[in-house]
């Protein structure tokens, strides 16, 4: 039971649903337009499905399956990782609901303020100089320099 | 020849262009480093300037900006592993891990020292090429163009892991970065796809939030979950001298930077393989320098041979990636695109009088990027060790400008929000990744090589039927492909037959 | 040695100006009067900078504040994407009719609108037009050591290979137009990444020639590399004796695909304000875009950055738009079989 939801089942599945997805949407396109996406499709269909099963059936041989890749800290209480891990990925999706609420230009001194104050729980002079610092990043170099076009924030639209 | 050769330097060393390139490369060093200021961003600001410069001038100045972006990038993916331009993402990978482990300073020792060779390497093998270039970049047509793609994705892919489920996870990763590359709208028929209704997908993703996904999420999460500064709790003894071990580093294993200069050279001036390619090749030309297994899987884990084979190659492509826009007059980016600019300023047309009647001009710029790379590592080396130290920051502190430069440098690829969904999604898809042990580095490579595979086979058919599978360099790198495939399969038995040894 | 000290001075003045922009860019007002004093205008570029779009865009923003009254800052934004459809919606939709807010994009968007593109919601006779800063002749050319010299040698040619970047530019439209409508023996090869790129395949005898804007093929017939032979009707100096395709077409129907394919040609970098956009605003902005372009020193700056300038005024460049938009359904529905658009 506890293969069948391991993290690493759940992500061969899905990458086996856009293998499928990716034959079933080139059916109805031209040969030409069909074909790169067939050929990738059914190799990655048929080896992610190798690979839940895999999964499934064998535990993992002590030296197998090290990717080239770097592997997350393992000296943090599992509890406590995914207390932390939980946290911080409310706090990135947190970011981006800053920035379509209330925009760029105040999404990130804001984001910055709260982070070191509620995360952080530095003292209010390095909290304030670094906020300041993100403002005039942000508005000096990305807003007033470049012009990049940010999109107003929702409440502003609200206002109006 | 070779006065022109020498001729050139001279031309670099007057001191007017000398003193625009140092502005140009004071700039360089700045929009290097962060990522959201991308190097067209800057071009564009800068080109009312540049059009009232002299060509030389604009020359020195622009090829002193472009030859350092890639330089400092380097250093942003070191130290924080958010990737400061898009073509040094594969820094981060044993670079930040370098950082993690308390070694940063040597990291960036090793990823400046390894550029200035690359630079340097990549300027000679182009001297030596330059009889032969033209006919070099002729050779390589349609068909080669789509088996070079096919041999790189089955070379990363085939490096990146060991045993026979990590070679399964190596192909399914290089499989997921070609479905990635398939969005958009077709060349073929036109047709849409996986575009989902959105305008925002028609050209295809964008290589910079993708890789600033795949790459920062992870790290800032796992960052977050240690709860310490980057460099962890270690002894920090070494951590403000390191600068120089990476030098020596550069030395110990010379000849690996070599090589991978001479394939960022190589790669550089192919084109249309574009300015991501290069770093990943040699990335895993630096893993298959690994003697046995266990040496192997140190990479990505901080093995300094993985910041060396990318520092080397990011450098050295970019003499090679010269020789389209002058050789040709056909430019390969936008930034080159302005460097045209400046030669119908000067009333030449590029073409094969550069290689030829205006050499003289053509190494001065060679030696623009070098002498650019030599002032900007001689200077980040005062810094070097300081940088460093930002690693013992603490993480809480961190964060919120790591989280801001991610954001900022996706947002600013299309200035879309779109590119932050894409951010996300990727970042979301790199975590996973990660915890279930799928190597990243053949999803990328699959990404920028997929859409080159996908065109040049369909112009090698169109244009030849199926005749093009018989041209020599074409059967040769047939050949290649079946041995990166095959080579890893061959070793794995080796290694069951010979167990004690691997272990 | 003077040359240089100015040329320091101006990259000083240059530095220093940048210096006062992040620090004192004035904020963008609501605007009010007439004049523009103290405002910032925007000019939306749908594409990414660097590119031909936005080149022209950044040259009007150096030369703009001279012309308007109040002489306001006139600044640049990227909006890249969808062909430029992406910055087109916004300007429609979004931006404020404020005349603080202008933009550009792709001058084949009319076509877009007529073949009923998923993902247009502008309608571009509604846009407050202010004209076009240039116009473009699309051509054909052909490798130089071939020995098609004539549109009849081309007649009698078994197979001319011709490189494309793909359906939806002019690369790929402009011949397989004439491919269908003329008769050649014509193969289009689609799929090169760039223009740039299908030079490239000219140069190593993989393609035998290529379609194209003129601007951007002319060095390469300069350099004797390729040889023009038939254009679209928008003229260029220079190439004003070679054919139009719209003589060469065998039917009725084919000239009139070829006229709405090439009418855009006439309107290569159109300028637009929102809809909605106060008539007096609008006024000032067509003024100062045609004093732009017929001032000396605007146009010895375009011309020394190969950015050829024809302006076309407001009315004008309307008129192109209704045309191309007037077909009739079943018309629209035969062009959409030849023009795509897309990136």
């Amino acid at each position: 039971m506890n293969r069948v939801l391991s993290l690493r089942f759940l992500f061969a599945l899905a990458v086996a649903l856009v293998g499928a997805y990716a034959l079933y949407a080139s059916l109805e396109w031209p040969f030409r337009t069909a074909l790169f996406p067939r050929l990738i499709g059914i190799p990655l269909l048929a080896l992610s499905l190798l690979e839940m099963l895999l999964s499934l059936v064998s535990a993992e041989k002590e030296r197998e399956g090290h990717a080239v890749d770097f592997e997350m800290t393992t000296d943090v209480a599992p509890p406590l990782a995914r207390r932390r891990t939980l946290a911080i990925l409310s706090w990135i999706v947190g970011f981006l609901a800053f920035i379509l609420v209330f925009g760029f230009p105040i999404a990130v001194p804001l984001f910055v303020f709260l982070y070191l104050k509620l995360v952080g729980k530095e003292g209010w002079v390095l909290t304030l100089s670094l906020t300041l610092v993100s403002w005039l990043t942000m508005e000096g170099l990305f807003n007033r320099l470049l012009h990049l076009p940010f999109p107003e924030g929702w409440i502003f639209a609200l206002w109006s | 020849m070779f006065e022109s050769f020498v001729e050139g330097l001279f031309v670099v060393l007057q001191w007017q262009p000398f003193l625009i390139m140092l502005m140009g490369i004071a700039l360089g060093f700045w929009v290097g480093l962060l990522p959201g200021l991308g190097g067209s961003t800057t071009l564009a600001l800068m080109l009312p300037f540049i059009y009232k410069m002299t060509p030389v001038e604009a020359f020195a100045f622009l090829l002193g900006m472009h030859s350092v972006v890639s330089t400092t990038g380097d250093i942003t993916s070191v130290l924080f592993g958010v990737p400061g331009e898009g073509t040094t993402a594969a820094t981060i990978l044993d670079g930040h891990a370098m950082a993690k482990k308390g070694e940063a300073g040597r990291a960036l020792g090793a990823a400046l020292m390894s550029s200035l060779v690359g630079a340097l390497v990549g300027a000679f093998a182009l001297a030596l090429a330059i009889p032969v270039v033209r006919p070099l970049v002729l050779t390589f047509g349609a068909p080669e163009l789509f088996m070079l793609a096919v041999v790189g994705i089955a070379f990363i892919s085939s490096l990146s892991g060991q045993g026979g489920r990590a070679l399964l996870r190596g192909f399914l990763a290089g499989l997921v970065g070609l479905v990635f590359a398939m969005v958009g709208q077709d060349p073929q028929a036109g047709v849409q796809r996986f575009t989902f209704g959105q305008l925002y997908l028609w050209g295809g993703l964008d290589l910079v939030p993708v890789l600033v996904g795949l790459f920062a999420i992870p790290e800032i999460v796992d960052l977050a979950v240690r709860g310490t500064s980057i460099a962890g709790e270690l002894p920090q003894g070494n951590l403000g001298k390191g600068a120089w071990e990476g030098v020596k580093d550069t030395f110990r294993h010379f000849w690996l930077t070599i090589r991978c200069s001479l394939v960022g050279t190589f790669i550089g001036i192919m084109p249309g393989l574009g300015g991501g390619v290069a770093q990943w090749i040699a990335y895993g030309h630096a893993v298959q320098a690994a003697r046995d297994l266990k040496e192997r899987e140190g990479f990505g884990k901080g093995d300094v041979r993985g910041v060396l084979g990318p520092g080397a190659a990011n450098n050295s492509k970019e003499g090679g990636a010269l020789i389209p826009t002058i050789a040709f007059g056909v430019p390969g980016s936008s930034a080159m695109a302005i460097l045209l600019g400046a030669f119908f300023l000067q009333g030449i047309t590029p073409g094969p009088d550069m290689l030829d009647k205006h050499l003289t001009l053509t190494f001065s710029m060679v030696w623009t990027m070098v002498i650019a790379n030599v002032v900007t590592v001689a200077v980040s080396f005062f810094f070097l060790n300081q940088l460093a130290k930002l690693t013992l920051v603490r993480g809480a502190v961190l964060i919120p400008f790591i989280l801001f430069l991610a954001f900022i440098g996706s947002y600013t690829s299309n200035n879309h929000l779109g590119d932050l969904v894409v951010f996300l999604a990727c970042g979301s898809l790199g975590y996973v990744m990660i915890r279930c042990g799928w190597p990243r580095a053949p999803l990328v490579l699959g990404f920028v090589l997929g859409k080159i595979a996908e065109n040049n086979f369909y112009i090698s058919t169109i244009r030849y039927g199926s005749s093009w599978l018989l041209r020599p360099v074409v059967l040769i790198l047939v050949l290649l492909t079946l041995a990166v495939i095959v080579y890893p399969l061959i070793r794995m038995r080796n290694r069951d037959a010979t167990p004690e040894k691997a272990a | 040695m003077e040359r240089f000290s100015a040329n320091k001075r101006n990259a000083w003045m240059g530095w220093t100006l940048l210096l006062l922009a992040i620090f004192v860019g004035t904020p963008a007002l609501v605007f009010g009067a007439a004049a523009y004093e103290g405002k910032v205008l925007t000019i939306v570029v749908g594409y990414k900078p660097g590119g031909g779009y936005d080149r022209y865009a950044r040259l009007a923003a150096k030369y703009l504040p001279k012309h308007l009254p109040g002489n306001p800052a006139v600044v640049v934004q990227n909006m890249p994407g969808a062909n430029s459809i992406i910055s087109a919606n916004h300007l429609y939709g979004v931006a404020k009719p404020d005349g603080l807010t202008i933009g550009t994009f792709n001058n084949g968007l009319a076509t877009a609108q007529l073949t009923k593109v998923a993902g247009v919601q502008y309608d571009l006779t509604k846009f407050a037009w202010i004209g076009s800063l240039a116009s473009d002749a699309v051509i054909l050319t052909i490798r130089s050591d071939l020995p098609y010299k004539t549109v009849d040698d081309m007649r009698k040619a078994k197979e001319i290979v011709i490189g494309t970047t793909g359906p939806g530019s002019s690369t790929h439209d402009f011949p397989s137009i004439l491919k269908e409508f003329v008769g050649f023996n014509f193969k289009l090869v689609p799929g090169y990444s760039s223009s740039a790129d299908v030079m490239l395949a000219i140069e190593r005898k993989e393609v035998d020639g290529r379609a194209g804007s003129y601007d951007s093929i002319k060095p390469f017939i300069d350099r004797g590399l390729v040889r023009p032979l038939i254009r679209s009707r928008t003229a260029s100096p220079g190439i004003e004796t070679l054919p139009v395709d719209e003589d060469l077409a065998k039917d009725a129907k084919g000239k009139a695909i070829m006229v709405v394919a090439s009418a855009s040609t006439k309107i290569y970098r159109p300028y637009v304000a929102p809809p909605g956009t106060p008539a007096d605003v609008i006024k000032l902005l067509r003024d100062a875009f045609a004093a732009m372009a017929k001032d000396k020193e605007f146009l010895a700056e375009a011309k020394k950055t190969k950015l050829s300038i024809d302006f076309t005024p407001a009315e004008e460049s309307l008129k192109v738009v209704r045309e191309v938009l007037n077909q009739p359904p079943e018309m629209a529905q035969e062009i959409g079989k030849y023009i795509k658009f897309g990136e």
